[in-house]
């Protein structure tokens, strides 16, 4: 019987300091792409609530959604295409269905919330709303809407983690909680945006205070993930600018709107700019949150102390630590 | 391929190639020499371009790294201060020298993230790019954990080593295999190389070298996480990280359910929120 073990510790080594990990050639494209499914998708889920609780009062966030949805679907689907560095070839997407894939469902998912969207958004032409079947269907496919747009808004995070790099592998359920809860507070501060700018100050005010709430939760899912990365050994190694952007989120996307919603409700509605800004903040902080995450990513996979701080035997789960040996 | 094919393989690497059997690479690096006849064995046979880097710096290695135009790399590793107390014998640097190559992981996280079915496990057991089919969507690239497949600027799709998937087929060994003056690289069926490299393993040791072990073979070091063997495993005389490879790779599927469960999870909790938030309370 040969010996199962690596032989010593590991000290820090690596191979002239050379790269261990390949980095995906994915740029803004991506971490727009990522923002915007995130904000389109839980738009869409939001109005679909909305629109169960009170139809009426919804009815004009309903459009806007269904106009956000459309929107995102389609200058996602855009960016994705443009991504791929043999683009023509983008069909080939459909060729297979693999679970294993991020990649691959969520090209589905993306795929099936255009098509719950468009056919929802028949129900905001008046023309054809009359027409009972279609405002039926139309009701059936806000729903498929909205539950593509959960899955919209929260495979990404799959589709970081389950990859080898350190930064995003090393807290895949910490980065599912950031992408939902900023997906969350930004399709919320969008459709409250429009409530505003339609003189619904009551539906908008009921969207911010749910934005708010996923702010919090957002400031939460950032901090415990930062502590997994910290924990796998994995957040040294980019340390300055994760420190930089890790800050830049908590403002962006969490003291500021929370501060915003909050000024707002203390005046009793007097102060709805600070509201508006807030919004605008969560908006621009779900791009911020997600491009940074993807560039530290980059950083860290270049990094021999992180891409190997993270491919050591504690840091796998679940398994039987001695016989994989690695005396630690 | 025809069905009399001279197999070659029998009489270069002792071993007829035949579909339905698993094949692989033991890279002994006990015995290599450094002679880079792999990496341009795999440059002649698979017509890849050389690259223009100049000097490394990094010993006798100007090639630094596997990519998408070289599919077997050579590292060069020169220790001093080796010995047990610290020090070194005189004009007696220790030499580590190993040659690299894609590891045909199984299951293969590479082939695992391809969501158009470009990158396919082959009758052989191995893990093939179709260049017919790859769109450069680039997933492959950040899931493989050993920084193996790459993609190519040039024609904007992602290339790897194929094992010479051309050649197993016409009965050939692969083309570095083939050349490998000292044996360090060794093609056959898996279940003929893991028992010979285990029998090397237990030969260095009663020789005195304590060092050596199996990286990627099943059960050991390399083969971890969800990541049952490496088709092409290595003996290695120090810690992987020394060669450029991870101690503990995983296999990155196995995070897509913590990442997506959490996601939705949080979801649901949200909307939960916006249910009891939105439309007319009293």
């Amino acid at each position: 019987m040969t010996r199962r073990e690596l032989p010593d510790t590991w000290r820090g080594e690596s191979y002239y300091g050379q790269p261990p990990l390949k980095n995906p050639q994915w740029d803004w494209k991506v971490s727009g792409y990522i923002a915007i499914a995130g904000l389109a998708g839980a738009a869409q889920a939001l109005a679909w609530i909305g629109t169960r609780r009170d139809r009426d009062a919804f009815r004009g966030a309903r459009r806007n959604a269904n106009l956000i949805g459309l929107t995102g679907a389609a200058t996602g689907s855009a960016l994705l295409i443009a991504d791929l560095k043999t683009p023509r070839r983008f069909y080939n997407m459909l060729r297979i269905l693999r679970p294993t894939s991020p990649m691959s469902f969520g090209t589905y998912i993306l795929g099936a919330f255009g098509v719950a969207t468009a056919v929802s958004a028949l129900g905001d032409i008046s023309a054809l709303r009359r027409r009972r079947a279609v405002a039926r269907l139309a009701d059936i496919a806000q729903a498929g809407a909205a539950i593509s747009g959960a899955g919209a808004a929260t495979y990404t995070a799959a589709l970081m983690a389950a990859t080898s790099n350190p930064y995003y592998a090393a807290a895949p359920r910490g980065l599912g909680a950031q992408f939902s809860t900023s997906s969350v507070a930004a399709g919320a501060a969008a459709l409250a945006l429009g409530e505003r700018a339609g003189g619904r100050d009551k539906s908008a005010k009921q969207l911010e205070e749910v934005a708010a709430i996923a702010a919090v939760g957002h400031v939460g899912a950032s901090l415990v993930a930062g502590r997994s990365r910290r924990a796998a050994g994995v957040e040294r190694a980019v340390a300055g600018s994760a420190h930089k952007s890790e800050a830049a989120d908590l403002l962006i996307a969490g003291a500021l709107p929370i501060a915003g919603y909050a000024l707002n409700r203390a005046t009793g509605g007097r102060a709805p700019a600070a509201a508006v800004v807030g919004s605008l903040a969560l908006i621009a902080g779900s791009f911020v949150m997600r491009h940074g995450i993807l560039n530290k990513g980059k950083k860290a996979a270049r990094r021999p102390d992180a891409a190997f701080g993270l491919a050591q035997p504690r840091n796998l789960p679940g398994t039987d630590r001695r016989r994989l040996g690695g005396r630690l | 391929m025809s069905f009399d094919a001279p197999q070659e393989a029998r009489r270069t690497a002792g071993t007829g190639i035949e579909p339905g059997r698993d094949y692989g690479f033991f890279t002994d690096t006990s015995v290599c020499i450094g002679c880079k006849a792999c990496e341009v064995a795999c440059k002649e046979w698979n017509q890849l371009p050389a690259e223009e880097d100049g000097m490394s710096g990094m010993s006798y290695d100007n090639t630094v790294d596997l990519s998408a135009t070289t599919w077997r790399h050579v590292a060069f590793i020169e220790q001093m201060n080796h010995r047990p107390d610290g020090q070194t014998p005189d004009f007696q640097s220790r030499w580590l020298m190993s040659s690299d190559v894609c590891k045909h992981c199984d299951p293969a996280p590479c082939l695992e993230a391809c969501p158009t079915g470009a990158i396919f496990r082959t009758e052989f057991n191995t893990v093939v790019v179709q260049q017919d089919i790859c769109n450069g969507c680039g997933y492959c690239v950040p899931a493989c954990p050993f920084g193996v497949v790459d993609l190519d600027g040039v024609d904007g799709k992602a290339h790897k080593c194929t094992m010479c998937y051309d050649r197993l087929k016409g009965g050939l060994e692969p083309a570095c295999s083939k050349v490998c003056p000292t044996d360090s690289i060794q093609f056959g069926p898996l279940d003929e190389l893991i028992p010979r490299a285990e029998d090397r393993v237990a030969s260095l040791h009663d020789r005195g070298v304590e060092d050596a072990y199996l990286y990627g073979a099943p059960g050991h070091p390399g083969a971890t996480g969800g990541i049952e063997k490496l088709n092409a495993f290595f003996l290695l005389l120090d810690r992987p990280e020394v060669y450029n490879f991870p101690a503990a790779p995983s296999r990155p599927a196995e995070r897509i359910g913590l990442a997506l469960g959490t996601g939705l999870a949080t979801f649901a909790g949200l909307a939960l929120a916006a249910t009891a938030l939105l439309g007319n309370r009293r």
